[in-house]
């Protein structure tokens, strides 16, 4: 592996302790918040290290189930878990935003029980169109506020473009590297694709963006050594579980794209038109992110079916963890569009936390198998 | 041994059945048709301001439910993919469209012309219309609101939005069927919606009454008049009747129990069971009436409507109900009540369908019990999927309540 992906995979891996020592370095404050509709720039612009919050896949839920029922999403319970255990001591605070109904209540629950310092929501809009970015940039700057009362700090314009202008290398550079991909056999596998966004989700963005130069130069340099006789598209909601990742790829299948929470959506789209309004820039940018709960089935089948086309995935997996009612809503119709009008054939998984994986790498193998061209 | 008692039921009820039965018919013939949410919508008086015939697939799934017919329903939904994760009414929904079987509950609840939907409410709305607009290749109109996290500090621009949407789907919904709605016709749809919800209101007081003049099955009957018939006069009508018939009972001291057999007042959280209604008669039985609950009372009718302000009223109602504001908002308006409607024990559905009221519902409890310091029993269940009950494990854990309230 390249010492690059090492670095990142271990930023991933070590999560917690590579943050707390960012926090006794550097004193910053952090804020943790959850899937990739956050406009992070703002946290950012706030001289804030945001941070994407996922589980670690280390303990069993104990604490959580007083609060959350074990009919919401194992994955957020055992986010709170790990959070009222005070796995995060270097947190300050989250933002929350509306999106699956188990991370929409959270904020309640989080602000009750008040386990940081700084607790706030986003109304994510559930459209796109002019009103609902309007809409979306007002709340914004709402948002805004209370990070400036919280910091005692403005966030000025130039703040909020220069933090846009690193995001927006960030998404640049994870473009290209996703790119990669695209060559028979990639560059770069699934698994270590996972490892370099999930680390952007941890390590100071601008550190990433270096690690990810530093990565494109020596990727540039390396023999092709992989293998990809079956080229896969991953789609589900967040799919954290390396685990997963590494399985469906232990033989002769590559996961080639992506379209989850933790992977392709985080980056794929850029913020445009900076030049008047920046906060409503980033309404433009973080109303598109195509997530599970606010996209509807035609656009997700778009999204999913020019990736599948440029990458020339010849399989889907849908993997979506227990409990995740959007996604699973949306798979039915989204299924039937693949097969059905890109004759692509799909399986479908379903994760949990600490789940088996003897039981689904059976079911995956069996599906490769039938694949192999 | 405790005596299954026949009760006298109010007459309204009667007249609602039968509001009921011709709602069902209405949707099978009047045309255009549409699909409309139940969770506090400003769809429903657009669409009769517009002559278009409100349908509801929730309102079929509790039917569905009450007819012992949801369970295969689900078992239908889940054999076309869609996953017992999701919540059943809309699994009774799709049950239903993918096999309806010979003798559907109601006759059916017919194919829409259009769908209406807002996101006032869950994920699970929008998603569940969406799959639609792919299986019926109708027009769906979407109004997005956001959700009021913190009713106290609401800011201004959420108003903005809500009626900014408000107008736009008019606008679209003119578009898709061809009508004009005039601002008259708008504005008297909200005036007698405003009506119902004046009736609604002065209702609920009535329940404050010892003894309890409705059970929670007749309460969930003037349910149906607030949410499908608001917008009408028929509406107005039977609630008016409804209020009338209950407020005489009122002064006659007339209650579901006698005032001497009414020993316990209890709280309901989240919405019942609805292919089990009978269990409010086994608590009946026992001494025990359902004056409050956040399903009854703080979801719909919560906002005054005012026929010279249609828009905005229309938006207030899209914002204000509980299931589009937050756990902490609920847990207040309960603390609230149950002091004013004199309660002494909760009954809490854990619902593994609807996560809106249920998540943070454990907190709520918590904090009901403590603050008020009185019993409180949590039930996990589903509210439409019969099959998640287990009636020995739910009457065993009453029963176990029921001795230690006595
Ligand atoms: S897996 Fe689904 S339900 Fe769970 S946090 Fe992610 S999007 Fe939400
Ligand atoms: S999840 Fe709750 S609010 Fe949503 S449709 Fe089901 S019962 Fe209604």
């Amino acid at each position: 592996m390249s010492s690059v992906l090492e670095q990142m995979s271990s930023a991933v891996s070590n999560a917690p302790a590579v943050l707390q020592k960012m926090k006794r370095n550097t004193g910053c404050r952090m804020i943790g918040f959850f899937h990739p509709v956050i406009p992070e720039e703002l946290i950012y612009a706030a001289g804030i290290h945001p941070v994407r919050l996922f589980p670690y896949f280390d303990d069993s839920i104990t604490l959580a189930d007083s609060q959350l029922q074990t009919f919401l999403c194992s994955y957020l319970r055992a986010e709170w878990d790990q959070i009222v255990k005070g796995k995060y001591p270097y947190l300050d605070g989250a933002i929350i935003p509306r999106s699956c109904e188990a991370v929409t209540f959270l904020y309640q629950t989080w602000r009750r029980h008040n386990p940081y310092q700084f607790i706030d929501y986003i109304n994510v809009p559930w459209k796109r169109s002019e009103n609902a970015i309007s809409f979306f940039a007002k709340e914004l700057g709402r948002v805004k506020r209370d990070l400036e009362k919280f910091t005692g700090r403005e966030i000025s314009k130039d703040s909020l473009s220069s933090a846009i202008e690193v995001y927006n290398r960030n998404r640049e550079l994870l473009k290209k590297v996703h790119d990669l991909r695209k060559s028979k056999p990639p560059f770069i596998s699934g698994l270590q694709a996972y490892h370099v966004v999930m680390s952007s989700f941890v390590l100071d963005k601008r550190e990433h963006n270096g690690l990810l130069e530093q990565l494109l130069t020596e990727l540039s340099r390396r023999p092709q050594s992989l293998k990809a006789e079956v080229r896969l598209l991953l789609s589900g909601g967040c799919v954290i579980d390396s685990r997963l990742w590494g399985m469906i790829e232990s033989g002769r299948a590559m996961i080639v794209a992506d379209d989850v929470n933790n992977g392709s959506r985080t980056f794929w789209h850029f913020v445009e038109d900076r030049t008047n309004d920046p906060l409503e820039a980033l309404a433009k940018r973080y109303a598109t992110v195509p997530c599970g709960f606010n996209t509807s089935i035609a656009d997700r089948f778009k999204y999913i079916s020019e990736m599948i086309t440029e990458y020339e995935a010849n399989g889907v997996i849908f993997a979506i963890n227990k409990n995740c009612e959007s996604e699973k809503f949306v798979y039915p119709e989204l299924d039937k569009k693949v097969k059905d009008k890109l004759h692509v054939p799909t399986l479908n998984i379903e994760t949990d936390y600490l789940i088996d994986m003897a039981p689904l790498r059976t079911r995956v193998e069996a599906f490769v198998e039938s694949l192999k061209v | 041994m405790v005596e299954k008692k026949k009760r006298e039921r109010p007459a309204f009820n009667r007249s609602i059945a039968a509001a009921i039965s011709k709602h069902y018919k209405d949707v099978q013939t009047n045309k255009p048709m549409a699909y409309l949410l139940m969770a506090s919508n400003p769809l429903v008086e657009i669409a009769y301001a517009a002559r278009i015939q409100p349908a509801f697939p929730e309102n079929y799934a509790c039917a569905c439910a009450a007819g012992h017919a949801s369970a295969g329903y689900c078992e239908t939904a889940e054999a076309y993919n869609y996953s017992p994760d999701i919540c059943s009414y809309c699994r009774n929904h799709l049950g239903y469209i993918y096999g309806p079987g010979e003798n559907p509950p109601t006759g059916g609840i017919g194919e829409p012309d259009l769908l209406l939907i807002t996101s006032s409410a869950c994920t699970h709305y929008f998603k569940w219309w969406d799959a639609l607009h792919e299986i019926y290749g109708k027009p769906l109109i979407f109004i997005n609101t956001p959700r009021v996290m913190e009713p106290q500090s609401k800011p201004d621009f959420y108003m903005d939005y809500a009626m900014r949407e408000i107008e736009q789907a008019i606008g679209e919904i003119e578009k898709a069927v061809g009508v004009k709605i005039t601002n008259d016709k708008l504005s008297e749809a909200v005036k007698l919606s405003g009506e119902v919800v004046d009736y609604w209101q002065k209702l609920l007081e009535m329940q404050k009454a010892v003894p309890c003049p409705m059970d929670y099955s007749d309460l969930s009957n003037a349910l149906f008049v607030l949410i499908v018939l608001a917008g009408t006069q028929e509406g107005v009508d039977l609630m008016r009747e409804t209020y009338n018939e209950t407020k005489q009972r009122v002064n006659e001291g007339k209650g579901i129990l006698s005032k001497d057999e009414e020993r316990h007042r209890l709280l309901w959280i989240n919405i019942p069971f609805w292919y089990k209604l009978g269990i409010f008669g086994y608590f009946e039985d026992r001494g025990c009436v359902f004056p409050l609950s956040d399903y009854t009372h703080h979801i719909w009718g919560t906002t005054r409507m005012d026929g010279s302000k249609p828009i905005e009223s229309l938006a207030r109602k899209a914002l204000e109900g509980e299931l589009n504001t937050s756990v902490d908002d609920q847990i207040d308006k309960l603390l609230k009540d149950a002091k004013e409607y004199h309660i002494d024990g909760v009954i809490a559905h854990s619902n593994r369908s609807c996560r809106v009221l249920s998540v943070g519902m454990l907190d709520a409890v918590d904090i009901i019990r403590e603050e008020l310091n009185i019993p409180a029993l949590v039930l996990d269940c589903d509210h439409t999927d019969e099959r998640v009950y287990s009636d020995a494990e739910i009457m065993n854990r009453i029963d176990a309540f029921l001795e230690m309230l006595a």
